[in-house]
């Protein structure tokens, strides 16, 4: 916890934003969690640099290998250990600051190394040539060696890297949730706001934790046999059964998608959770906690098997009959977020609400969310997946659903900043920067929608035929100021005030 | 106007801002008209939410039930099935995806005829797409290797060259691994 602490201070232009008050008593639910969310920041700033530097490797017509190694190193660093980075820190404190369970001992520090040396570990190989995308693309990365377009240090490597991501992902979070919101005896002193599962805002906690422990149990099994053999530690004839191309793309999936969903359902809870604090007339009751618990249930099971959807155009290998109920389950989804839309908009209609930045990212997030979700099931339909699939239709789903949660978990980071850091944001800047990302991920998500829509293929480094370019320099533009916005964020995180300064001023405001 | 919703990507794009702009318009309208720090909130009964939620409701599960219905008709599947049962001649093409070319059996066709695509790929995963002349994409199947065949019935409507493309990362050459298929005007 200390060692957390001291990190953050002494970290150069980060530690700034993320200094933990120690004034308060907190430390012990906000040290690794600071830690972990100035991290993800560290993470975010590689990732915009990469991504903004996909179009212009195609506009300015470099190289392709370019194209590619930024391709597999942006989406392997926003999705980890920027985004799920991010969303444990959150939670994390979140939940601590509800049961009173202090977030310090081995497994906060095990998340956080393995997270970010796995991180760091996979960078590395794809740097130096390995370049798999973030979806591995199984049995890609053995018959690249086949092929001399990388080395087998760059796949043992990169593997050794997506293994502790994978460990931090799939066991070392859900173990520390599951341990703070079940067996952790609550502290008083560390309880900010009371909740228990009947909540929604804690439900979707418990909800996440056991589907990523359970969904990814299996590719844990099948990543670690291939990883030992790669270590030379067993046979590679022994491990036949694992690298069976079939069986790692469904443990995959049945693992990648259903953490999309997991960290969909906690970032749903989370705005359970913020937005009745910021209801006008002071209420703090969301309009039908029966209804969003519901909505979270409905989420859920229909959620965890409508992975067949990834698979619909490998029929008749992926049966019709799965590829019916992949449809029916995909579409099964947008009930419960048609019941979370009414939720939330009948709450913020009956109490109305104060509009203030954190709740403005959450509820902006919301709606990209809610957009981004109509993308998925228009894909998960059968017979549009058959033109869609491959394109940048499903590009801009898998950014576009990054992008939403990460500007929920923004705003309730914001939300949280006060008790973590002992600080206010700057508002105005803070104001601007939800404008802009708002203005920026719209147009994000509707330029990758139309180059899919015009026939443009995802992870495809030729974008200058077929008039695609057009899309790569919307693409660009609307990076661009996603890029601006989240200087402003930085900005705002810099120029906060010392709570006690706040008050003092606030009677002559 | 349906083979169009259902048959490209921009009918797709169609649909998805039916479901997507009214939504925007309404949760902003509510989100920012309740934020005002005039506005009444006790103009608001219990019954108009309850209305509201039930209607609300039925207009999504209706919706949904249309846009998936009446796709049916569009599933590979459905119609692959559809056109075995009906189609006296269809031609039976096999094709081979090995990094980063195809290995066709046959590439050119006539218009009206059934040709049946049993896609394999040989070493990782690849794609195979077939784009209309005008740049849409016709169908695109993913291939796994070790699996049976991708396989789809498909009837060519109109002459032109076609271009076929993969859509699934590949590796170094991806972007150039694509092929033509030459369809014409048929003769009888």
């Amino acid at each position: 916890m200390q060692f957390a602490t001291t990190l953050v201070e002494r970290t150069p232009i980060f530690g700034r934003m993320f200094k933990i008050d120690t004034s308060t008593g907190l430390e012990e639910i906000s040290a690794w969690p600071a830690l972990m969310m100035m991290a993800s920041f560290i993470w975010l700033t590689i990732a915009i640099l990469l991504g903004i530097s996909m179009p212009l490797t195609q506009i300015l017509e470099l190289d392709s290998s370019l194209f590619y190694t930024a391709i597999t190193a942006h989406g392997a660093a926003m999705a980890f250990p920027f985004m799920f980075q991010l969303m444990a820190a959150v939670g994390i404190h979140r939940a601590a600051g509800c049961i009173g369970s202090p977030v310090t001992g081995f497994l906060p520090a095990a998340f956080f190394w393995c997270m970010n040396i796995g991180g760091a570990l996979l960078s590395v190989a794809v740097l130096s040539g390995l370049k798999i995308s973030y979806a591995v693309m199984f049995p890609l990365p053995i018959v690249g060696v086949e092929t001399g377009q990388w080395d087998m240090w760059h796949v043992i490597l990169g593997f050794t890297g997506i293994a502790g991501v994978l460990i931090s992902v799939i066991l070392i979070y859900p173990v520390l949730t599951i341990k703070m919101l079940f067996f952790d005896r609550p502290r008083e002193d560390l309880i900010l706001s009371p909740r228990t599962l009947r909540d929604p805002g804690m439900l979707g906690m418990a909800m996440a934790a056991f589907v990523l422990l359970i969904m990814g149990t299996p590719l844990i099994i099948v990543a670690s046999a291939v990883l030992l053999a790669l270590y030379g530690i067993l046979p590679m004839a022994w491990i036949t059964w694992a690298t069976d191309p079939m069986v790692f793309q469904f443990v995959f999936y049945i693992f990648a998608h259903n953490l999309m969903e997991a960290m969909a359902i906690m970032v749903v809870s989370a705005v359970y959770a913020t937005l009745p604090l910021y209801l006008a007339d002071g209420t703090r009751k969301l309009y039908s906690d029966r209804l969003a618990n519901l909505a979270l249930w409905i989420l859920l099971l229909t959620s965890v098997t409508s992975f067949f959807h990834h698979f619909f155009t490998m029929f008749p290998a992926l049966p019709a009959a799965l590829s019916y109920h992949g449809n029916i389950m995909s579409w099964g989804t947008g009930v419960g977020a048609a019941l979370t839309i009414f939720t939330v908009s009948a709450t913020i209609w009956k109490h109305g609400i104060r509009m203030e930045p954190g709740l403005m990212a959450v509820l902006m997030g919301f709606t990209l969310y809610i957009m981004d979700g109509v993308s998925a099931i228009i894909t998960s339909n059968v017979a549009w997946s058959f033109q869609l699939h491959g394109t940048m239709w499903q590009a801009g789903h898998t950014m576009a659903v990054l992008i939403a949660m990460s500007f929920m978990w923004i705003g309730v980071f914001i939300h949280h900043y006060p008790v973590m850091t002992g600080r206010q944001i700057n508002i105005r800047l803070g104001n601007w920067f939800v404008a802009l990302f708002t203005i920026a991920a719209m147009g994000l998500d509707w330029s990758f929608l139309a180059a899919g829509a015009a026939g443009m293929p995802r992870r495809f480094a030729a974008w200058n035929q077929e008039g695609w370019l057009m899309y790569g320099y919307l693409i660009l533009l609307f990076g661009i100021i996603l890029a601006i916005s989240f200087f402003l964020l930085a900005a705002c995180f810099r120029k906060s005030r010392d709570l006690a300064e706040v008050t003092a001023a606030a009677p002559a405001e | 106007m349906q083979d169009f919703i259902y048959q490209t990507g921009w009918g797709a794009f169609s649909i998805l801002l039916l479901f997507q702009i009214p939504f925007i318009l309404g949760f902003f309208y509510i989100v920012f008209r309740r934020s005002r720090p005039n506005v009444q909130l006790n103009d608001v009964s219990e019954s108009s939410i309850s209305r509201a939620k039930n209607g609300w409701m039925a207009l999504v599960v209706i919706s949904f039930l249309i846009v998936n219905l009446a796709s049916i008709q569009y599933i590979p599947a459905v119609y692959t099935a559809n056109a075995a049962a009906v189609e006296q001649n269809v031609v039976d093409v096999s094709v081979k995806a090995e990094s980063w070319s195809y290995d066709f059996s046959e590439q050119e066709f006539n218009v009206g005829q059934a040709v049946r695509f049993n896609a394999n790929a040989v070493d990782t995963v690849h794609g195979f797409a077939i784009y209309h002349p005008n740049g849409h994409v016709i169908f695109t199947m993913m291939l796994v290797p070790g699996v049976g065949p991708s396989s789809l019935i498909h009837t060519f409507k109109e002459p032109g060259t076609y271009k076929v493309r993969c859509l699934e990362y590949c590796g170094a050459a991806h972007h150039d691994m694509n092929d033509e298929i030459i369809v014409a005007q048929s003769s009888s």
